[in-house]
């Protein structure tokens, strides 16, 4: 899907899972965040996540870790952050399933498992998307590992996949 | 504190909830002839200041600046104070709020305050996607984060670490339901929810059932704040506002902490009960905000009703019906009545100046209530807002 042609029609239904549509919705109905550098000055996280690399920001003065990344350390205020990988193994200390209600572009996945995960060795609990297990076969404990993945207009975003 | 003037809830009125065939303007209006109706010596040249609860009338009725809409709907001309107030699932008491501190510092005499939801559209996946941008959206609604999935995570936990069973939260919903069927302005009135129909309801996001959760509804709910002086014009029984509490410590579900303790919920409770210098015991009946069933059972428990953990056994037992310990959401909750965002919080309200006016039907009144605690969590109870009252008269 990467490097579709924008304004492409959908490839309509092939066995298997549905096709996303192609086109990217109206902003006001897109979920996912504008990742270039003329729209956030945070795109270094799309850009490392491409690579397979987690990131998020750090404080240098009080080594507090954010998340989600920032600009601007909240308890200092310093606007010196700096960028640090994080662990992409963890635990799932909470999950659900939509089984119904899903929102617009998200409807053809129902029913998906979406979680909290404690981040292995750092004091992260981070919500995602979880994948590669029904909702009845997780487990509270049970170990994931953060991936990326490609949305269809070129953008990249994370998600959770369960271990074997 | 400096010097504050106290603030009286003279009198209110809702809408019909539910799956309204009317657009936003139209409940507007209609919450406007309902105020008008329950306080006949209202004069509608009186009203200083209108204050608009909408969550997200950008979204839902495509319409921004909906303050002078409302006004204008109601028939209303404010010269002092207009504004729309937005708080997600709390806008309604943020526009009590904002009424309670202007009248309290002088700025306002007689205010309305008012809240508006329309929620049910022709694609209800449109409608889910703005329930999505309540949560942060591009790191947590972009995964499918909307309020049902978050709460269900609150059951898995104390599930978990508790014991609560799902009869527990069915009895939450069964309780409010059969209350709502007291109440000719619910979404659900003349719908019988047993505990056991609504365990054998549909899953929507595991634990939670269709009957766990409250619902996507239209309507909305108008209430008369006035300063002293002016209480005696509209009503003999005037509740009287003694304190409020509020509290918000995060926003990205990452910081959120503990799903099962809610910090922010102590901490606005604390400073609600210390303004109305009251404490939880002397509370005859409280508005919690049960969004779904588990929420109630938190709130109990962050309210200090109960023992941490013991909020499932606490609806189970009765201790939050007629006859309990206090009477939790008479009006039949957000389960039973819907919840509208922006209408919710003054629907509240209203059910106390009706207790304590004793205008509710028998079935659902609280013997001789004195104080009554409105609270309303929003987002994914990220934020607690909560409002002390006091009969007077």
């Amino acid at each position: 899907m990467a490097g579709a042609t924008p304004g492409a029609q959908s490839a309509g239904r092939s066995p298997g899972p549905p096709e996303p549509p192609n086109e990217r919705p109206p902003f006001l109905l897109d979920f996912f965040p504008l990742e270039d550098a003329t729209q956030t000055r945070l795109s270094r996280f799309f850009d490392e996540l491409r690579l397979g690399r987690l990131m998020t920001t750090r404080c240098p003065k009080d080594q507090s870790l954010s998340w989600p990344p920032r600009v601007v350390c909240p308890s200092c205020h310093s606007e010196e952050m700096e960028w640090v990988e994080l662990p992409k193994g963890g635990s799932v200390y909470a999950f659900s399933a939509v089984l119904a209600g899903a929102p617009l572009g998200m409807e053809s996945e129902v029913p998906f498992v979406v979680g909290l995960v404690d981040l292995d060795g750092v004091p992260l609990r981070l919500f995602g998307r979880i994948v590669g297990k029904s909702w009845e076969a997780c487990r509270l404990g049970m170990s994931v590992a953060a991936e990326p993945f490609e949305l269809p207009d070129g953008r990249v975003f994370y998600r959770f996949r369960t271990e074997p | 504190m400096s010097e504050r003037r106290e603030v009286a809830l003279v009198g209110g009125a809702t809408t019909r909830f539910g799956l309204r065939a009317a657009t936003w303007p139209e409940l507007a209006q209609e919450a406007g002839a309902a105020l008008f109706r329950a306080i006949p010596a209202l004069q509608s040249a009186e009203v200083d200041s209108l204050f608009v609860g909408a969550a997200e009338p950008e979204r839902f009725a495509f319409q921004s600046h909906v303050a002078p809409l409302a006004a204008e709907q109601m028939g209303l001309t404010p010269r002092r104070i207009l504004q729309r107030t937005e708080l997600a699932c709390a806008s309604g008491q943020s526009a009590i709020r904002s009424a309670y501190a202007a009248i309290a510092s002088g700025l306002s005499d007689i205010a309305v305050a008012v809240g508006v939801e329309k929620m049910n559209l022709p694609s209800m996946a449109e409608a889910n996607t703005s329930m999505a941008c309540v949560m942060d959206r591009p790191w947590d609604g972009a995964h499918g984060a909307t309020a049902p999935p978050f709460f269900a995570m609150v059951a898995q936990r104390h599930m978990h670490e508790h014991g609560t069973t799902a009869e527990q939260m069915a009895a939450v919903s069964a309780k409010n339901h059969r209350f709502a069927n007291t109440n000719p302005n619910a979404q659900f009135h003349e719908k019988v929810f047993s505990k056991e129909k609504l365990l054998r309801l549909p899953l929507v996001a595991p634990p939670l059932r269709l009957g766990d959760c409250s619902s996507m509804t239209d309507g909305a709910a108008a209430v008369l704040l006035t300063a002293a002086e002016f209480a005696g014009r509209y009503t003999d029984t005037p509740a009287w506002i003694r304190g409020s509490g509020q509290y918000s410590d995060f926003h990205n579900l990452a910081n959120a902490g503990s799903l099962t303790e809610w910090a922010g919920m102590r901490r606005a409770a604390e400073e609600a009960f210390r303004s109305a210098r009251i404490t939880v015991n002397d509370l005859d009946l409280a508005e919690l905000h049960d969004c779904f069933s588990i929420s109630e059972i938190v709130e109990y428990e962050a309210l200090g009703l109960c023992p941490k953990g013991a909020g499932g056994a606490f609806a189970a037992d009765g201790s939050s019906d007629l006859g309990g310990k206090i009477v939790v959401n008479p009006r039949g909750g957000l389960l039973g009545c819907g919840h509208p965002l922006g209408a919710t919080g003054v629907a509240q309200a209203v059910e106390v100046f009706d207790q304590f006016a004793h205008r509710v039907p028998p079935a659902r009144q609280v013997p001789d209530p004195n104080w009554a605690l409105v609270h309303n969590l929003s987002g994914s109870a990220n934020v607690h807002s909560m409002m002390v009252y006091q009969r007077g008269g």
